[in-house]
This record gives structure tokens, C-alpha cells and sequence, in this order.
């Protein structure tokens, strides 16, 4: 059986998240998997992506149902039961393998379509995998020309460019109304896990200006203590207004907590100066939607929030053709690539470029060698040729050594070291 | 078709078709962000701007004096004025979203220069510097009043969509500045436009009341001096409430409707109902 690329993986498209959590890989589990497959021989090379929303292995077999032993593999791994495995299993060989590692690193087969974060954690899988030693010459490459094709789709189409989720449609509206978030006056109603998140996403940002207000005022004073902000009283919310930039407010009152009878006194005319971003992040809502009439108030609820996280997928959608196109490119350039990695192309390659080398030589040096005799001249041909071949014959036996993963690692540092792919 | 020969109307021309393709590349740009279409864009403004100087430059030597002596000149002036600062503004905010909006007002001004009857012999009372400041300084206020209003139909633009809380961050729309900046930009542009006009209208009636004086007597009653002490009034109402605190939205609506009086005022009131301040 020749060595083939082959995959195998459970994601968000046929296996639930209860499976998912039981088939995700710590960094350590990831390296034993790896380990284990070395020593059943179901992989020569290897590596593991492991993210919230997929388990998957990528590498180089040459056992002949590669699908069965990497299933049964993983079922006695993970004790899950082997018919749901095989059920709920993604599997590939060949081109179906690179496109799918291809896919996943631009972002075309995530949950959320065109999310940024499956290109790190692809660098992350193939950093472990090339420190395990499991990533060689194929799984090496197809890991780098992978986070290639993923850069690609990245800047060459603007699938990932618009936000899709909350806290991103968040941030980026605050871009389209404020200069510079840092310079901003943020009002944190509630003191829930939202508003300590985003309290957190804020100082990290480097906003310095951060208000809390809460019903129980010992929480505000934690908030406020733990990141160097202000407490406001609760029943001075509304006064509030007046004097910030952003409102985030996220707390879990079953009414309305600001209404516009009350922010009307602040925010009517003439009563502050520029624009006020209002994000209502509660449900149901904190913010009576009747402040959308104050002047200068732009008030965003969860529903607004979703709006525009539709807009923006349907927008990511538009790209996905050319980012498709990038992956086909990218593909068809690796196979490329692998198909010349054969030791006997890569003799066959090898052995012309040198060749071409001694020809060149020959040529160079015609004048002086038209002054020999032709018997000397043909002499001098042998010379060269034996020569060549003398040199050429250790490299030509050890590119036949060794397993079919080895054979392949040194086609790849041949062809690597002779520049045998540039095309001269 | 100039009457100052053929390096300038070779200026013109090139100008022309400078800001023509800046103004075709800068909307492309707009709807979509190609990199090259954008850095096209800025470089066909900036030699614009290049080739509406040479002109200017050919015109002065050929008059020997200031080259905006009539309604060409200074037409011509403003559109260079409106593609520099269009330019600065890019420079200075690593931002193309003005382009699409001033470059056209360039283009159209120089090509209404084309069109308008130019002046012919300047007369003696045109030269100098006084009337040279005079011109140059309103120019420039024309020019920041542009702008101002440039960026308050953005500002307006911009919170009109944020108001219908729909497609804000894709389309042409994520591609203008943030509001704070249009309204800051804005304002110091408005003020910019209120101080040169200030020194510009006192230059005009310094050269005014020692031309016309004797000549004219009434020009104190002429529309023009009306018109521009009109605008001028209104740009420093608006530029002093804006720095009191009004809203901005407000600020951003008058910048348009002040620039609507501008256009008047160096138009209509120039060709239609002035007696003394022709541009002849």
C-alpha cells in the first residue's frame, strides 16, 4: 500500500456537542494519540487539531483501511463506542484530505464563517506537532501551505473582515461612532459575567475611564476596585448619561431600568456634547427603545446587535466563491508538489538536473576541449559522466531506504536542497 | 480658448482628466476597497492638483499678476484648494472616505473654469497684494466651508444609518470616519473657513474702499458685499454655537445649508446681481 494523506475528524456538522467535548484533545492527549498511532503503524506522520468545535487528525498512512484503524483507534483512545465514531466521523484521502485541512483553515467550513481564530489553532497544531516530530515532510508542508491558503483568503477576500459576533458588532460600532476607544467614558450597568467581561475587554483596550453602577453598590465597589474604576449610585444611573460616551448595561431586572422619562432631563438639548453609544445587552431589555428619539443616542439591543450580525454572515457569504477558488488554487499547487515527491521522480528529476549541469559545463569549456583530439574529447565525456554518477550514487540509494515515510522525508530534503521544484 | 497659449490649456486639460479618473477611482473605491483603486485614486488627485497649479502658474506668468483676477482664475483656485485638502486630509488621517465627495467638487469647479468667459487684460487696479490676499484668503474659506460641508453630509449620512441601526459595518458606510471625527473635522474646518474669510473680507474692504471709493460709492450697498458679510455672519453663528455645545447634528445640517449660501454667493451674486464686483 503506498503512503496516502488521510484524514479523520468529528466537528460541528454531524456530531454534537456532548461528543465533541469527549473527542477534544488536551496538548498531552494529543501527543499520546500521536504516539499511539506511530506505534500501531496507522500513521507514519501526524498531526491533531483539536478545537471547541472539532477534533480531527491529519496525517500520512499506508495501512489499507486507514478509515476503520484510525476509528477503532480512537474509539478504545477516547472509550467511545465505535458504531457512533464511524457514524458521525468525517473522513478523507488524497485531494479530499488537503482541501478539507485547506477549507477549515480559511474559515470555510467553521461554525461562524470566516472566524479568525482556526488559522492560529492550526499554527498551534502543526508547532506541536513539528516539536513531537510527527510532522515531516508531508504533514509539514501541508500544515504550512494550509496556514498559506488561510493568510490568502484573509487578505485577499474580506471573509473575515466584518464582525459576526456580539462582542465584535460591539466594538465595531463603537469604531464607527468614536475616534479611539481608549479616549471613551464607559457606564457599566448590572454586575453580572457580562459586565465583568466587558470590563475586561475595556481595560484591555486601555479605556481608563470606567463607571459601575449596580443595585447592590458592594458589587459596583468590587467591580470598581478590582479595575481601578468609579461607582455611581444606582439611583443616579440616569444622571450618568450626561457624562459618558458609551452605556453597556447588562442586568437582570425584568423591566426597564432606564427609561426616556428619566434620561429626557439629561439628554435633551443642549445638555451634552457629541454622540452617546447605548448597548443593551440585557434580556429582556434595560433601555426603554423610546431614547432612540433623544438627539446624538444611538441605542443598540440584542435584537439590533443580531441584525447586524446577520448582515455582516450574509455579507461573509458573498466571498465565499473566491475563497473557495484560493483553496482549489492552493490544493492543486500542494498536489503538485506531492506528486513530485515520488523517489523516482525525484532521481529522475535529480539526475537531469545534474545532467544539465555537466552538459552546461561542457559547452562552457568547448573551445579549449576542440583543441583535443576526438578521442581525448570522448574521454573527457566518460570522465564527467562517471563523475556524475559516482557522486549521485549515494544520494540515489538513500532516497530508496528506509519505509515509505522516510522515502518521502528525504524526497522532500532532496528536492528541497536542489532547488529540484523551481523550474530551471 | 484661454488666450495664454497652449501650455496652458495642455495644463487644464491634464488637470481635468486627473481628477476625472480620481473622482471615478475614488467612488469605486467606495463601494469596493480595492487597494490599488484607492492608491490610483490618490496619485491621479495629487497630480490633479499638480496640473491645476501649472495652470494657475502659466496663467499668472501670461497675466503677470495673481492668476484669479476673474471668475476662471478663481474658480480654478478653488477646485486646487478643495484636491489639496482633500489630500491633506488623507495624508493626515490614512483615510479615503473624503475623496469621493471632494474630488468631484473639484473637478466640477475647474470645469465650470473652462466654460465662464475669462477675464483678458487685468486691469491696473487688480494688481497688487492686497487684492491678491483679498482673493486668495476667500478662496480658501470657500474651500473649508466645502469641506465642512464634505464632512457634515458624511457626519449626517453616518448617523442617519446608525439611527436605522442597519448595515453599518459593510458597504461604503464602514468605510467613512468615525462620527467624532467627522464632527471634530468639521468644526476646525468651519473655523478655518471663519478666520480666512475674516482676514479675506477685511482685505476686500481695505482694497475696495480705496478703488471704488471714488469710482463706486455705493459699493457698500452692492449684493456682494451683502452676500459674502451674509455668509460670513452665518459660518461665525454656526462656528460659536458648535463651540458652546449644540448638537451636532444640528452643526452638521447648517455646514450644509451654509454651504448652499457659499455656492450662491460666489455664483449668482457674482454674475447676476452685482454691479460692481464683476469678475471682468
Amino acid at each position: 500500500m503506498p503512503p496516502e494523506i488521510v484524514f479523520v475528524g468529528w466537528n460541528h456538522q454531524g456530531s454534537d456537542l456532548d461528543l465533541r467535548a469527549r473527542l477534544a484533545f488536551t496538548p498531552e492527549t494529543a501527543r499520546e494519540a500521536l504516539e499511539g498511532l506511530f506505534r500501531e503503524r496507522i500513521l507514519t506522520e501526524g498531526a491533531v487539531v483539536s478545537t471547541c468545535n472539532r477534533a480531527e487528525i491529519y496525517g500520512v498512512s499506508e495501512v489499507p483501511d486507514s478509515f476503520e484503524a484510525l476509528a477503532g483507534f480512537f474509539s478504545r483512545f477516547h472509550s467511545v463506542d465505535g458504531v457512533v465514531l464511524r457514524e458521525k466521523a468525517l473522513s478523507g484521502r488524497g485531494e479530499a484530505t488537503v482541501r478539507h485541512l485547506f477549507r477549515v483553515a480559511s474559515g470555510l467550513d467553521s461554525m461562524v464563517l470566516g472566524e479568525a481564530q482556526i488559522l492560529g489553532q492550526i499554527r498551534e497544531a502543526h508547532r506541536r506537532a513539528a516539536e513531537a516530530g510527527t510532522a515531516r515532510a508531508v504533514t509539514g508542508r501541508l500544515f504550512q501551505t494550509a496556514l498559506e491558503c488561510g493568510k490568502r483568503v484573509r487578505t485577499e477576500t474580506s471573509l473575515g473582515a466584518r464582525p459576526v459576533s456580539v462582542p465584535g458588532i460591539a466594538l465595531g460600532l463603537v469604531g464607527r461612532i468614536f475616534e479611539s476607544i481608549a479616549e471613551c467614558k464607559v457606564l457599566l450597568l448590572g454586575a453580572g459575567e457580562t459586565v465583568e467581561l466587558t470590563a475586561r475587554l475595556l481595560a484591555g483596550d486601555g479605556v481608563k475611564q470606567i463607571l459601575f453602577a449596580n443595585r447592590s453598590a458592594e458589587k459596583a465597589k468590587a467591580l470598581a476596585t478590582h479595575f481601578h474604576g468609579w461607582t455611581v449610585p444606582w439611583e443616579d444611573r440616569a444622571k450618568a448619561f450626561a457624562d459618558v460616551d458609551i452605556v453597556l448595561s447588562a442586568t437582570g431586572a425584568t423591566d426597564p431600568v432606564v427609561t426616556a422619562a428619566m434620561l429626557k432631563p439629561v439628554l435633551g438639548r443642549g445638555r451634552r456634547r457629541g454622540p452617546l453609544l447605548i448597548l443593551d445587552l440585557a434580556v429582556p431589555r434595560d433601555i426603554e427603545p423610546t431614547v432612540d428619539g433623544l438627539p446624538d443616542v444611538y441605542r443598540y439591543d440584542m435584537d439590533a446587535l443580531g441584525e447586524l450580525a446577520c448582515d455582516n454572515a450574509k455579507d461573509r457569504m458573498t466571498d465565499v466563491p473566491h475563497a473557495e477558488r484560493i483553496v482549489e488554487d492552493s490544493t492543486q499547487k500542494f498536489l503538485g508538489w506531492l506528486a513530485g515527491l515520488s523517489h523516482v521522480d525525484t532521481l529522475k528529476t535529480l539526475h537531469e538536473r545534474f545532467e544539465k549541469v555537466r552538459r552546461e559545463e561542457i559547452e562552457r569549456y568547448s573551445g579549449k576541449l576542440s583543441r583535443l583530439s576526438p578521442e581525448d574529447r570522448a574521454v573527457v565525456e566518460r570522465m564527467t559522466e562517471t563523475l556524475l554518477h559516482k557522486i549521485l550514487h549515494n544520494p540515489t540509494m538513500g532516497l530508496k531506504e528506509g519505509d515509505a515515510s522516510e522515502r518521502l522525508t528525504r524526497a522532500a530534503v532532496v528536492r528541497a536542497l536542489f532547488k529540484l521544484d523551481d523550474g530551471e | 480658448m484661454f488666450g495664454t497659449g497652449l501650455a496652458n490649456a495642455l495644463f487644464g486639460l491634464l488637470a481635468l482628466l486627473c481628477y476625472a479618473g480620481a473622482t471615478v477611482l475614488y467612488v469605486v473605491w467606495l463601494r469596493h476597497p480595492h487597494v490599488s483603486a484607492g492608491r490610483t485614486a490618490t496619485v491621479l488627485a495629487g497630480l490633479g492638483a499638480s496640473f491645476n497649479f501649472g495652470f494657475l502658474y502659466v496663467r499668472s506668468v501670461a497675466l503677470k499678476t495673481v492668476p484669479y483676477g476673474d471668475l476662471l482664475g478663481s474658480m480654478a483656485l478653488f477646485g486646487l484648494f478643495l484636491a489639496a485638502m482633500s489630500l491633506i486630509l488623507e495624508a493626515r488621517h490614512h483615510d479615503r472616505s473624503l475623496g469621493p465627495f471632494l474630488m468631484p467638487v473639484s473637478l466640477f469647479f475647474l470645469l465650470l473654469s473652462f466654460v465662464v468667459p475669462g477675464g483678458g487684460e487685468v486691469r491696473p487696479e487688480l494688481r497688487g497684494s492686497v487684492f491678491a490676499f483679498h482673493v486668495t484668503l476667500n478662496m480658501l474659506s470657500y474651500s473649508a466651508f466645502a469641506v465642512a460641508c464634505a464632512l457634515s453630509l458624511l457626519y449626517l449620512v453616518l448617523g442617519r444609518r446608525l439611527r436605522s441601526k442597519r448595515h453599518i459595518l459593510n458597504g461604503p458606510v464602514s468605510r467613512f470616519p468615525s462620527l467624532s471625527y467627522l464632527e471634530r473635522a468639521a468644526r476646525t474646518s468651519i473655523g478655518v473657513g471663519v478666520v480666512s474669510m475674516a482676514a479675506g473680507l477685511t482685505m476686500g474692504f481695505l482694497w475696495a474702499y480705496r478703488v471704488w471709493h471714488e469710482q463706486h460709492p455705493e459699493w457698500l450697498l452692492d449684493a456682494k458685499v451683502w452676500g459674502a458679510g451674509g455668509t460670513f455672519a452665518f459660518y461665525l453663528w454656526i462656528f460659536v454655537r458648535a463651540h458652546r455645545g449644540a448638537s451636532p447634528v444640528t452643526t452638521a445640517r447648517l455646514a450644509v445649508a451654509g454651504f448652499i449660501l457659499v455656492l450662491l454667493s460666489y455664483t449668482a451674486v457674482n454674475l447676476f446681481f452685482s454691479k460692481v464686483h464683476s469678475f471682468t
